[in-house]
């Protein structure tokens, strides 16, 4: 196991360095300063030439990834242009914020979103699961704007129990929870019932049935196994995400987490923590799939055979 | 106590000060849609609500009505200008401390003004001190320190100009301009004003706690020269979505509620009975306009320019898009700004607009375009849509090209930006701010308007220099005429009403005479 989670990690190396140069190839063709974007209406043309010139801007494009290079492989990510403070320290700062707002997510959706596909695998075409469908196909199309928007509405306004937006304590999470989970359990609930119902279907489940076990029994011990591979995979990629940052969440919920400085990062032009922020998001996704991959093999012993092999 | 308990100590704290009031009892409660990045005003140019309140300028310049202005002694008591106008002497005033208790000296103006010079720096906002002598060849690196800078003693300021002009006193007023500790700045090197530990100013409030992209505390200076603020603190947080906004507002986690981050809540809050006795308005010292560039065509025609001008119903758009609250614009001046006389009217006729065209070439109409920005407010778009319905009429067939901001600003670094509105707000109190950002040789290009007339170029040079006021208000008066008139090389909209809410507990909140939103709480009170 030890030995194929490092063989993965390794690998994923020329990745990382060939995401860094595909954006940094990208971000210099698209049109745009950092500097006159500082100064938005204020820019004027001498003072953009001469700080583009201070900040070594106008060095030749490979001189410019060589060194950005040369720096990250040092662990230094440099300085964002904009914000002039260094990377690391930004994505660090910001990244409790985020993790904190994944976290809650990932459990809201896992809670609501496997027992939902459960039960509405075992009573297939009921009330119940044309319900709880319907509930997971509102979640998953309803844009989080939106969502966000009426929560806040109800919950803060109205009804005062919660606050509208801020980060000053566990309070402050329950909001952006539920709407980001809401969304994320739609999708998990309804992967959740197909897996469940395909397994269902399987031989083993038929001998599990003769063999006079329990309906519960059947589902937990048997067909549950299974039917959560597919769902793993979701989940790990799911929580890598929200960990890169949801932007529109933090922006309405005013959480300073990593998605704000993306989205700065990238309306700047802002190089250096774009660069850091993409890298950083890369690494997690990475992660993420690893885990996935680890899991399976819990999940699944002809998995973890197979991976005793690569190794 | 372990870093933990502080923390969750801290957060406990602060989650109680923003919920309940009776923790807020004085404490000021504003928002801004975008984080300050930093208090240092010489690496912002757009960001002043920090330097506004944590520190204090030689010169201030303070609202002595709605929309008017005066400059009056601020770290300098008093001042002397030579005959000839190139040299200026300050007197500071004795007895003032920064905020970590050092005094204030005139060796530390010299080190404010030669650091924002210093080519190390990279500062943003070198543009206000360019008239110094020696400035430039600081900037260039070419000089250790700039000769134009004297500490002549301990109080006393020396600065030389280049050459006259007429608006430097205002330009000193101008948040840019901020005093700061040498020591401190120092020591404090790039991570000046970044966080709470390396900032420090002469100024009412000082910086307790700044969380990026979240919030800045702030907290009155005990020993401020001016007396104590009646706040004790001063909470501003950064929220970029609009409706949130409101909804922290209504639910009285903000005391003060910017319209102008959400224009179209204005008739609801006009209209409201809880709200609108609660509103306070005043001019904003600023213009909305529309940029056209003469290197594009059909806009290298003074006729079609012309036409264009006729062929907008400003008064329409002033009603149904910012329900009313400005006044129509006819020059290059807004109403406030000094040297303000009306010029003469511009008439919507979009029948002479076509004759215009017609005589022009374009009997048939032509088509134009109209730039605007994808990150901005939905203001500028509503705007461009309306008046692309207006100029139909006189025959312009108007195209919208959306782009991202940092395209739009390429497009007009190179002079190639297509027609574009915005607006413009005055950072000083001087004509020189409008004229020369806009329709100085180095200003017509970078705005995306490429106004090639020499005349005007050293009209406006003429202008920065003159020193008998009234001779240069005739001036200013003249080149509107010609710019606007004859030219109409520019396109005046209207100037907006500034708009806030503010919670019945908010006292002494005096809209600022300029209009912005960046502003010094210094006298307003919470009960």
């Amino acid at each position: 196991m030890l030995m194929f989670a490092l063989r993965r990690i390794l690998v994923s190396i020329p990745v990382l360095i060939g995401i860094t140069l595909i954006l940094f190839i990208m971000l210099n063709v698209v049109p745009g300063d950092p500097v006159a974007l500082m100064m938005k209406e204020h820019a004027s043309a001498d003072v953009i030439e001469r700080v583009r010139q201070q900040m070594h801007l106008d060095d030749p494009l490979l001189t410019r990834y060589l060194s950005f290079l040369w720096d990250a492989l040092h662990g230094d990510l440099g300085k964002s242009i904009k914000l002039n403070r260094p990377v690391t320290d930004l994505i660090l700062k910001a990244f409790p914020n985020t993790l904190m707002l994944a976290v809650s997510a990932a459990l809201v959706s896992w809670i609501v979103g496997i027992p939902v596909g459960i039960l509405s695998a075992v009573r297939r075409d009921s009330f119940l699961d044309r319900f709880f469908m319907g509930f997971s196909l509102l979640g998953v199309s309803m844009p989080i704007f939106w969502s966000a928007l009426l929560l806040q509405y109800v919950f803060a306004m109205k009804l005062r129990l919660l606050p509208v937006s801020g980060f000053y304590g566990w309070q402050y999470m329950i909001l952006p929870a539920i709407v980001l989970g809401w969304s994320s359990a739609g999708v998990i609930a309804r992967l959740m019932r197909s897996s469940l119902l395909e397994v269902m279907r399987l031989d083993y489940i038929r001998t599990a049935r003769a063999k006079g076990l329990r309906e519960t029994g059947v589902i937990t011990r048997h067909a549950l196994k299974n039917a959560l591979i597919p769902v793993v995979t979701i989940m790990a990629i799911q929580v890598a995400g929200l960990l890169s940052g949801a932007v529109i969440t933090e922006a309405i919920f005013s959480i300073p987490g990593v998605g704000r400085i993306t989205i700065s990062a990238i309306s700047s032009r802002d190089m250096p923590l774009l660069q850091g922020a993409v890298l950083f998001a890369t690494v997690l996704v990475i992660l993420g799939n690893l885990v996935a991959d680890i899991l399976y093999s819990v999940l699944d012993p002809r998995i973890r055979a197979q991976m005793r092999k690569e190794a | 106590m372990t870093t933990r308990t502080k923390l969750l100590l801290a957060s406990g704290l602060a989650s109680l000060m923003l919920m309940s009031p009776a923790f807020a009892e004085n404490m000021l409660r504003v928002s801004y849609s975008e984080d300050p990045k930093t208090a240092d005003v010489q690496m912002t140019t757009d960001a002043y609500t920090l330097p506004l309140n944590i520190f204090d300028r030689l010169v201030e310049s303070e609202t002595t009505g709605p929309g008017q202005s005066a400059l009056v002694p601020g770290l300098a008591e008093s001042w002397e200008v030579s005959e000839d106008g190139l040299t200026y002497t300050f007197h500071l005033r004795a007895g003032v401390k920064f905020h970590d208790g050092a005094d204030l000296t005139a060796d530390d103006v010299v080190y404010t003004f030669d650091r924002m010079l210093n080519p190390a720096t990279k500062a943003l906002n070198t543009d206000i001190l360019t008239f110094i002598a020696g400035a430039e060849e600081r900037l260039d690196g070419a000089a250790d320190s700039v000769s134009g800078l004297k500490a002549l003693d301990d109080l006393t300021v020396q600065i030389t100009l280049t050459k006259p002009y007429a608006a430097f006193l205002a330009l000193l007023a101008s948040p840019g301009a901020s005093i700061y500790d040498r020591d401190f700045t120092e020591a404090a090197g790039d991570q000046f004003g970044l966080t709470p530990e390396t900032t420090n100013g002469t100024g009412p409030f000082i910086l307790r706690d700044y969380t990026l992209n979240d919030s800045q505390m702030l907290e009155a200076n005990d020993d401020y020269w001016r007396g104590r603020a009646k706040l004790d603190r001063l909470l501003v947080r950064v929220v970029s979505d609009s409706e949130t906004l409101r909804l922290l507002f209504e639910t009285d986690e903000l005391d003060v509620f910017d319209l102008d981050y959400a224009p179209t809540q204005t008739p609801y809050f006009y209209g409201s009975d809880q709200w609108k006795g609660q509103v306070r308005s005043g001019p904003r010292v600023g213009i909305y306009y529309y940029a056209i560039n003469q290197l594009k065509e059909p806009f290298g025609d003074a006729r079609v320019r012309k036409a264009f001008q006729m062929a907008i119903d400003r008064q329409t758009i002033l009603d149904k898009n910012f329900y009313g609250k400005g006044k129509l614009e006819d020059g290059v001046m807004p109403r406030g700004l000094a040297c303000y006389t009306p010029a003469e009217a511009i008439e919507y006729n979009p029948a002479k607009a076509r004759e215009l065209l017609a005589e022009a070439g374009y009997p048939d109409g032509v088509e134009i375009n109209l730039q605007q920005v994808s990150s901005w407010s939905t203001k500028w778009s509503d705007m461009n849509q309306i008046i692309q319905a207006q100029v139909a009429e006189a025959g312009f067939k108007a195209n919208i090209v959306t782009t991202d901001e940092a395209a739009f600003l390429a497009a007009r670094k190179t002079g190639e930006a297509e027609a574009y509105t915005q607006v413009w707000s005055a950072d000083f109190n001087d004509p020189d701010n409008f004229f020369y950002t806009f329709f100085s040789e180095s200003g017509t290009k970078v705005r995306g308007y490429n106004n090639e007339d020499p005349e005007v170029f050293a009209a406006i040079e003429e202008g920065r220099g003159m020193t008998d006021p009234a001779a240069r208000c005739k001036l200013y008066q003249d080149l509107t005429a010609r710019i606007v008139g004859t030219d109409a090389a520019w396109v005046p909209l209207f100037s907006l009403d500034h708009s806030y809410v503010v919670q019945p507990r908010v006292k002494n909140f005096v809209v600022p005479w300029n209009g912005w939103s960046d502003m010094s709480y210094y006298k307003v009170e919470v009960e």
